[in-house]
């Protein structure tokens, strides 16, 4: 269950280095807004699936309350954007500070719970403050319009204000965010905090035991996911450019970034990604050709694979083809020293 | 406030409360028996009122009258999940470590498909049901009046906590039940048929809710999205009341429908759910076996 891929391991790294290369040329070839769009929406829920996979994959602890991270970040961003003018590329950071700190004071009792205890909590948090927002009109002055939700107002093609013409550059954005939180996950894999929330996710009072001061971790880690979360959340309301409490911040997305982190195989740096890949197009599809006959197909699609994945892949679909993988490192390296 | 308007809201809120508390026994049921949290309740509920409402439509059958088919459909179903999608992960952990989350995953996912088959089947509509005789109230004094329909709902509510632990108390069936909830090895050992036993009690689970379906359309609107709402409160009323206990869900359903009631006469009806939620950490957090639980 602990054992990765060792480093060593050239052909684990070609097959996603080609799929990058793959993606960064792609706008050169795709024609049509709509493909594009699509596109955008896969690579932002890897990104978000990847972000909620650094605490609850790592940990072992089910969390259905991100979705309150990602309406912080996207709120904060919003908010500042048209009350001060700060541009949001810093009003994202600013959201994510913020969610850090969310993250942290409601982690920090709800770490105390285990199991069911804990994905509960996390649902009853995230629902109290998207009920709290659905129902506030504004706050000290500032405009929160309730269920209605906030539009960003159109300022013209500007980077600086994260406004950009067509999807090209949302899409090399939402690339590169992709590409920092994997390298965040693939950092911490390696590194002692890892090490130690596998040992928490095997057993916690094992781990405890050996004198891991599991909170501190646990903690740490739910730092770290809360402000990637607040990011993504800041970049899906900018994208949009509106914003409201059941879209940016409801149960059902939060479900989402779970079921593809779940699906693809937590825990792991390509799991969750592999999730968001599969996942989004099927629903993508099924909404585009049949959603107006049959509303709801593309949840039932997921839902069957949820229980298809518990039932028969429990650590995820990235384990059959880490397996692939590793058989064909073992033999190489087998061939390797038959050489020698 | 008001004293007369405050007693209404209490009264209100103690018939709500006694059909959540119902609505709940089965998630407790089958989490005090099977260790199982079933994320699908909600959708069960769903199919339990949508059941009596299509025998009225279609044949114009008497919602109460619906019971003698909702409440078997719904232990067959219930039944059929148990035994084709939970038993295998029973059967695999049994030799590897267990754990409680990929049964949560499993319930969520069914519940997931059973919500949006139905949304797919029947679209986002809410549908209702009107009796000549909903409309009718029973009057204690000259201020206060309940609906004869909500009476039925709540006092059958009240009717099935009862039958409920009788029949746990008092039949073959019943103890095995509950031997199998103490000790699911040692119940075996004894030469009760677990597996058979699991199956029956998601079934009794699921079937509570086909009764409580038909007491409660002729005066509640149903649409495929109900289950969600409904999922949330049997939680909270499940752990304030004590995981695993049949006293314990009735007081939290009493519980959680008095403030839900008493709090919408202070702010709108939308946010007073912010204090279910509220209620709901706090017991977790201050008493995590709920009112009436024992030590797990």
């Amino acid at each position: 269950m602990l054992k990765q891929p060792g480093p060593r391991n050239g052909s684990l790294y070609a097959a996603p280095l080609l799929a990058l290369l793959a993606l960064l040329i792609l706008p050169a070839f795709v024609r049509g807004e709509y493909y594009l769009h699509v596109l955008v929406g896969v690579l932002f829920f890897a990104y978000m699936a990847s972000a909620w996979n650094i605490v609850c994959g790592y940990t072992g602890q089910l969390s259905l309350g991100h979705s309150a991270l990602c309406g912080i970040g996207g709120y904060i961003s919003t908010l500042l954007f048209i009350n001060l003018g700060l541009t949001p590329w810093i009003g994202m950071v600013v959201g994510g500070v913020c969610a850090t700190v969310v993250g942290v004071i409601i982690g920090y009792p709800c770490f105390r719970l285990r199991g069911p205890y804990f994905a509960l909590t996390t649902i009853a948090f995230a629902e109290i403050l998207r009920i709290w927002v659905e129902n506030t009109e504004e706050i000290l002055g500032i405009e929160l319009r309730g269920a209605q939700g906030i539009s960003v107002p159109l300022k013209g093609q500007s980077p600086a204000i994260f406004q950009f013409e067509g999807k090209v550059a949302y899409y090399y954005i939402v690339i590169a965010m992709l590409l920092m939180v994997m390298a965040v996950t693939l950092w911490m894999e390696r590194s002692r905090t890892g090490f130690y929330l596998k040992a928490i996710r095997a057993d916690q009072d094992a781990a405890e035991a050996l004198g891991i001061n599991s909170t501190r971790y646990l903690l740490s880690a739910m730092a770290l996911s809360s402000f990637f979360t607040a990011l993504g959340g800041s970049f899906y309301a900018q994208y949009f450019r509106y914003i409201n409490p059941e879209r940016n911040m409801g149960l059902d997305l939060s479900i989402e970034f779970a079921l593809m982190g779940i699906v693809g195989g937590q825990g792991t740096v390509f799991g969750p990604v592999l999730g968001a890949f599969l996942l989004t197009p099927a629903g993508e599809i099924s909404r585009a050709t049949l959603g107006g006959r049959f509303p709801g197909l593309h949840l039932v699609i997921y839902g069957l694979v949820l229980v298809l994945a518990v039932l028969f892949l429990p650590k995820g679909l990235i384990q059959p083809i880490r397996q692939l993988f590793s058989r064909g490192g073992a033999r190489q390296s087998a061939g390797r020293r038959a050489a020698a | 406030m008001d004293p007369i308007i405050l007693g209404i809201a209490v009264v209100n809120g103690i018939i709500v409360g006694g059909l959540y508390g119902a609505i709940a026994l089965g998630l407790s049921l089958i989490f005090g028996v099977m260790r199982v949290i079933n994320f699908a309740h909600g959708s069960f509920l769903m199919m339990g009122l949508f059941i009596p409402f299509w025998l009225w439509k279609l044949f114009g059958i008497n919602p109460y009258l619906a019971v003698v088919v909702a409440a078997p459909a719904l232990f067959g179903i219930g039944y059929l999940i148990q035994a084709t999608i939970i038993a295998p992960l029973f059967k695999r952990e049994r030799a590897m470590i267990l754990e409680p989350l990929s049964v949560l995953l499993l319930t969520a996912g069914v519940g997931i498909m059973l919500d949006n088959l139905a949304l797919m089947a029947l679209g986002p509509d809410f549908r209702g049901i009107t009796m000549d005789f909903s409309a009718k109230a029973f009057w204690i004094g000259s201020v206060l009046n309940i609906n004869y329909t909500r009476l039925i709902a709540f006092l059958t509510s009240i009717a099935i906590t009862v039958g409920l632990s009788l029949f746990l108390a008092r039949t073959d069936l019943g103890r095995a039940i509950r031997s199998t909830a103490q000790n699911r090895d040692a119940a075996a050992l004894c030469g009760i048929n677990v597996s058979r036993v699991y199956n029956i009690t998601f079934g009794l689970g699921c079937a509570i809710l086909g009764v409580i379906g038909c007491v409660m359309i002729p005066f509640y609107l149903v649409s495929p999205s109900v289950g969600l709402a409904f999922g949330v409160r049997s939680f909270i009323v499940v752990v304030l009341g004590g995981i695993g206990s049949i006293p314990g869900s009735i007081l939290g359903g009493l519980i959680l429908g008095v403030v839900e009631s008493v709090t919408a006469q202070f702010v709108t009806a939308t946010s007073a759910s912010i204090f279910s939620f509220v209620i709901f950490i706090l017991v977790l957090f201050l008493r995590p076996t709920g009112l009436m639980g024992m030590k797990v």
